[in-house]
């Protein structure tokens, strides 16, 4: 296995995904790789780090990254770090979620005049993009779903390695009705954020878009049929997608001043950038630029703490020129059992005193009947059941059988005779015999009448009886 | 002391197990920041725990079986087994849990509620078959580790799950590990004596003497009977028996017991004999012993 294949992502948060700084540095952390953690106690990071036209920076020196870890986000500790690699990316497949704009300005032509010719609607356009997109993806382990949106958020094909059914997909976009022609931009980023369920690796939605969110409840004062009153802010689009670790690429289809203004806040906050692209070519172009800053990022790896936390935070600085820029995500620190408590008490000693205790107690427990008078007891039944399960031998004759009348009565059973055996106290030589009236068995032989001794099995119709006598026996006893 | 009663002795050590690690495993989280790393954190903690809570079962045997020289050989072992498998479960366990939270992660917003859950359950149910399989190992017994493992991993999940649970549905309640510990000894416990119930050929139960009463699984592939307490089936008040009377094999699926020592005749059923195949309802009188096969 390649040292990238045995890479497992951690639970990684992308917070910030780096403040844009006047040096023009943006830097994020793609990935964190915590498997090293329990045997080496290190923590692999990816990360990216792009000046201000989108394109990475791959020439920075090992003293230019620090990496420092916090358990609360805001007291952050510097941590050592072991080991740097530069234009380290992962060969693995990258995640694409497509996210087409599918509202009414999108049957539009470039120059935003409505056209009735299919072949100046920006929409066309766009599909052919995202055509010549899927036949420039070279590597066979990236993967591609298809959204689109206007006044909804539709999924026409999940994450897949098989481009030829995103291209069969596109077929399915078809020009909305005026109530669903809406642009949920926001909206729909903060959905798409959720499309990559169960992927791993590097995670990008491209947005193409032609203009900016317009939400239905907004412009119709109607609630919206699936989010009502709500209207989304471009932030909680950042968060969620940040949240999930995915890097937002906005393709600009319209005229840049047209763009949202937003969009490249989002795409800058998430690690991505914005493209003005209007053309196929161009969009091959972001697939390869994608590619190229992946394969860009920086191993940084470092020894973490052990502070107890669900989540670590990890921020990476990254200084160039005398501007430090830096991003911070988290990643999945949780032990198995779980935080510490607040405070320690002396009263935990307590219940490890009473658990011993009793412990120690258990072992005096004597759970084992004294060895009483003569009795029966009625292990099992078949048919019925017993009136009493032991019953102490008392008197001269003893009565079994299903009479209620009976010493010892066996109900609900057919096999059993109203009296059915006997037992008889002999006091000259203190035995006991059981005389039986109807079929019975002593220790699984066929009987009529038998002295007893302690632990025979009397067969009552069914019925298992244990006869005992141990008292007697042990008073015998010298 | 009958299976059932067995049954609840097991229960019983199982909730004082947890009760005892508890604040043991307190103790160590509390300064788990001072570790230099993970792996001694977690081998110490699950150490501790483990050897705690195998300690408490091994016990078991000696109480059940009304032996008490077993006991603190029982604690020992059982102590010594559970700390190396405490420690190892951890590991084992927070692999799986970050494993698990890193490559099956659905979603940050399904970890509260399904990753956490699932994967600590999973790290709890490698504690538990470790901690479950301590009495097995300790009677080198390949069928009790079957069991404790089962039983232990039954055990761990539903641990495990009301570990988490407790500590989701009760923000702020310092006493959710303690509740998950109970649970999670508690569950070793209670499907540790189900499953070796399940797995058991029937129970042979004393009639008479000082034993009257007490029940045994018949669980193993060879159960010896006698006088000395090494025996499965340790009789050690009936005075005619041989240290090692007789045993009872498992051949093609059914119990058979033979006479290992011909100065005590044994009959079943009345008659005499050397060896024989039993059939539930069997009465087995080996000297003063009485003794009945019975289903479960």
């Amino acid at each position: 296995m390649t040292r990238h294949g045995q890479r497992l992502l951690a639970i990684t948060i992308l917070l910030t995904a780096g403040t844009w700084a006047a040096s023009a540095l943006t830097v994020s952390i793609a990935q964190i790789d915590s498997t090293g953690l329990l045997i080496h106690q290190s923590v692999n990071a990816y990360v990216s780090v792009t000046d201000d036209a989108g394109e990475p920076v791959t020439n920075l020196p090992e003293g230019a990254f620090s990496a420092s870890e916090s358990a609360d986000g805001v007291r952050y500790t510097t941590l050592p770090v072991l080991r740097f690699e530069p234009s380290a990316g992962a060969n693995e497949g990258i995640c694409f979620l497509l996210l087409i704009d599918n509202s009414g300005s999108m049957y539009d032509a470039a120059d935003s005049t409505p056209t009735s010719d299919p072949a100046k609607m920006k929409i066309t356009h766009a599909k052919a993009a995202v055509r010549a997109f899927l036949a420039s993806m070279t590597n066979p382990r990236d993967k591609v779903g298809l959204v689109v949106f206007n006044t909804r958020y539709r999924v026409l094909a999940r994450p897949t390695e098989d481009k030829e059914r995103i291209a069969s997909a596109l077929d399915q976009i078809t020009k909305p009705v005026p109530e669903e022609a809406y642009t949920e931009l926001y909206a729909s980023l903060k959905a798409a954020s959720q499309e990559f369920a169960g992927i791993r690796g590097r995670k990008a939605i491209i947005v193409l878009s032609d203009g900016e969110n317009y939400p239905y409840f907004s412009h119709t004062g109607k609630p919206h049929p699936e989010y009502g009153r709500q209207v989304f802010s471009h932030t909680e689009s950042i968060t969620a997608n940040q949240e999930e670790g995915v890097t937002v690429y906005g393709i600009d289809y319209g005229k840049g001043e047209i763009m949202d203004r937003n969009l490249r806040t989002i795409a800058q906050d998430t690690g991505g950038r914005t493209f003005e692209a209007a053309r196929g070519e161009d969009l091959s172009g972001v697939y390869e630029a994608i590619h190229r800053q992946v394969a860009g990022e920086y191993l940084v790896s470092y020894r973490a703490s052990t502070t107890p936390a669900e989540k670590k935070y990890l921020q990476m600085a990254v200084k160039d020129q005398g501007n430090e820029t830096s991003a911070t995500r988290f990643y999945f620190s949780s032990v198995v059992f779980g935080l510490p408590l607040s405070s320690l008490s002396p009263a935990l000693v307590i219940p490890f005193v009473v658990g011993l205790g009793l412990l120690w107690l258990l072992t005096f427990v004597k759970l084992e009947r004294r060895p009483g008078p003569a009795n029966l007891e009625v292990l099992q039944t078949r048919v019925g059941h017993p009136m009493t399960r032991i019953l102490p031998l008392s008197g001269t004759k003893t009565i079994i059988g299903g009479s209620r009348s009976a010493d010892l009565t066996i109900v609900g059973s057919p096999q059993v005779k109203q009296e059915h055996a006997t037992i008889l106290f002999d006091p000259k030589d203190k035995s006991y015999t059981v005389v039986g009236s109807g079929d019975i068995t002593v220790n699984n032989q066929p009987v009529k009448t038998r002295k007893l001794e302690p632990g025979d099995v009397i067969d009552v119709g069914g019925a298992t009886i244990v006869f005992d006598d141990s008292k007697d026996k042990k008073q015998e006893k010298p | 002391m009958t299976t059932v009663t067995s049954r609840f002795i097991f229960l019983a050590l199982g909730f004082l197990g947890g009760l005892a690690a508890w604040p043991a495993a307190e103790v160590i989280l509390s300064f788990q920041g001072g570790f230099p790393s993970y792996l001694a954190f977690l081998t110490l903690l699950g150490a501790v725990v483990g050897a705690l809570m195998g300690a408490f079962f091994g016990a078991a045997e000696g109480i059940t079986s009304r032996i008490k020289k077993r006991i603190p050989s029982g604690l020992l072992l059982g102590a010594l087994v559970g700390c190396v498998g405490g420690a190892l479960g951890a590991l084992v366990g927070q692999a799986a849990l970050w494993l698990i939270g890193g490559v099956f992660l659905l979603s940050y917003r399904n970890m509260q509620w399904v990753v956490l859950p699932v994967s600590r359950a999973i790290g709890w149910a490698v504690l538990g078959v470790f901690v479950g399989a301590g009495e097995g190992v300790r009677a080198l017994s390949p069928k009790k580790i079957a069991v404790g493992v089962l039983g232990g991993v039954l055990g761990g999940i539903v641990g495990g799950f009301a570990l988490e649970y407790s500590r989701l549905l009760l923000p702020g309640f310092a006493f959710f590990r303690l509740v998950g510990l109970v649970i999670l000894g508690l569950a070793i416990g209670l499907f540790y004596g189900l499953i070796e119930q399940g797995m058991s050929f029937g129970v042979l139960r004393i009639l008479a003497g000082e034993l009257k009463g007490k029940e045994f699984l018949l669980s193993e592939r060879r159960v010896r009977i006698g006088r000395s307490p090494r025996n499965e089936i340790a009789l050690p008040s009936y005075d005619d028996l041989a240290d090692l009377q007789a045993d009872i094999r498992v051949k093609k699926g059914e119990p058979v017991i033979t006479n290992l020592d011909d100065r005590v005749a044994m009959l079943i059923n009345e008659e005499k004999t050397q060896e024989r195949r039993l059939k539930l309802g069997d009465v087995i009188k080996i000297g003063s012993a009485r003794i009945f096969y019975k289903y479960g």
